[in-house]
């Protein structure tokens, strides 16, 4: 299982993305953007899976890949 | 955990750098204000001719330049913008006449609270009352949507125009207006302002330090790391005042203040409501104007022009009290504020536009 953080342009983008990730019965939840990524909204959405997730309608920005405490980004809209 | 020490030292440094600010010359409990700095900027440049507020304060160009300069270095500048800039621009007007009619931004009202001003107490339960009501815009879909890249003279602009009033102000004063009395005549010396306004730019782009981030995510996430900076700031400055004789505590004869408490709490309130709409504090914005974001300029300019407009207009408050015409300012700001809230969160989604 791989960690992910996803980047959003509002934090209603974030909301419905996470929610949209637990509907799935994907363990998801709303943090506070990480200083090492940039964004134009403060909050992003922390969490597990096999893949990157890529949704349509919630301005998603980006999907970071966490390993060995590094970001690496896998996904730019 | 590095965070958790992290954000109180950096609460604590802002706290000794303001009260340092004071003893060599600032204002009591104004070793930094965004709001009354860019205020002050306003009336040097002469977009306002309230006598006591002129002077260009170099915090101001030394938060810019910090923030130009330190994330040029470190890779992180960016010219970003279009996400809404007149929209933004207003946002920033509206926050200026909440801002000068508590009198104060965020990062005032907690060194008037180190001061013992318990009006401030009063403009913080304002300030998280409309930060609550800009989280609840937020969870029901507000978005000025995504920014994109621009052209990289958009990120420029800023910093240059700060350069160019660093140069008006050393070497041609004589076009400038300068306060002779009141708030605007009392400032420190221009190296150190200038260095701490440096400090106060380098330490905004690694921190991200935002003053209604501290709550919003305190409300959001349960996330206190922000907050935990907000918290120790008081607390340091309280404790340097009281080392220092600079602590009062009480509602009278607090410095560049009014007793309002009803006006204390709605000039806040339309402050913390405005920062959370446009993402971050006035200081936020300065930091994301030095490090390329032209939406934030643009906020910037907001800010000048509801300065200008707020004392042009006699809408700011004094330590007298609250004017007449703030109050229907205030209203009028008030109400523009709520209808782009409502209709960035509700209306456009309705006439089906994608989020």
């Amino acid at each position: 299982m791989n960690r992910y953080i996803a980047t959003f342009s509002s934090h209603f983008g974030a909301l419905s993305y996470c929610k949209a990730l637990k509907n799935q019965g994907i363990a998801a939840k709303l943090m506070p953007v990480p200083r090492r990524v940039s964004s134009s909204c403060g909050t992003c959405v922390y969490y597990e899976s096999i893949s990157a997730i890529d949704l349509d309608g919630c301005e998603l920005d980006s999907v970071y890949l966490e390993a060995n405490n590094r970001l690496e980004c896998m996904l730019r809209k | 955990m590095a965070e958790k020490i992290k954000m109180p030292l950096i609460g604590g440094l802002v706290a000794v750098i303001s009260i340092a600010l004071v003893l060599l010359g600032n204002p009591p409990n104004m070793g930094f204000c965004i709001a009354c700095f860019l205020r002050d900027i306003a009336g040097a440049v002469g977009l306002h001719h309230a006598a006591p507020v002129q002077y260009v304060r170099p915090e101001i160009i030394g938060i810019i330049f910090g923030a130009f300069i330190f994330s040029l270095a470190n890779k992180e500048f960016a010219s970003k913008g279009g996400s809404a800039p007149v929209t933004r621009f207003v946002l920033g007007f509206a926050l200026m006449i909440g801002a000068l009619i508590f009198l104060g931004c965020p990062l005032r009202m907690a060194l008037r609270i180190a001061g013992g001003d318990l009006n401030a107490v009063v403009g913080l339960f304002g300030f998280a009352a409309g930060i609550l009501g800009g989280v609840f815009f937020l969870n029901k879909g507000y978005t000025l949507k995504r920014t994109y890249g621009v052209s990289k003279t958009d990120g420029f602009v800023l910093p240059a125009g700060a350069f160019i009033l660093l140069w008006l102000l050393l070497l041609v004063p004589s076009v400038l207006f300068f306060s002779t009395e009141g708030p605007g005549s009392m400032h420190a010396p221009i190296l150190a302002a200038l260095i701490a306004g440096l400090i106060m730019g380098v330490i905004g782009v690694i921190t991200r330090l935002c003053f209604v981030a501290g709550i919003r995510d305190s409300i959001l996430f349960k996330n206190f790391s922000m907050m935990s900076a907000f918290i120790a700031l008081i607390a340091v400055g309280i404790i340097g005042n009281l080392m220092l004789g600079g602590f009062h505590l009480g509602f009278e004869n607090q410095p560049v203040a009014h007793t309002d408490g009803l006006w204390n709490f709605l000039g806040m309130m339309l402050v913390g409501l405005c920062a959370v709409l446009l993402g971050g504090c006035p200081f936020r914005q300065l930091i994301l104007a030095g490090s390329g974001s032209s939406d934030s300029v643009v906020t910037v300019f907001g800010m000048i022009a509801g300065a200008a407009f707020a004392h042009n207009f006699k809408m700011a408050s004094s330590a007298a009290g609250v004017t007449t015409n703030g109050k229907i300012g205030f209203a009028i700001a008030f109400i523009i504020v709520v209808l782009i809230a409502v209709y960035n969160t509700f209306i456009k989604r309705k006439a089906g536009e994608s989020i």
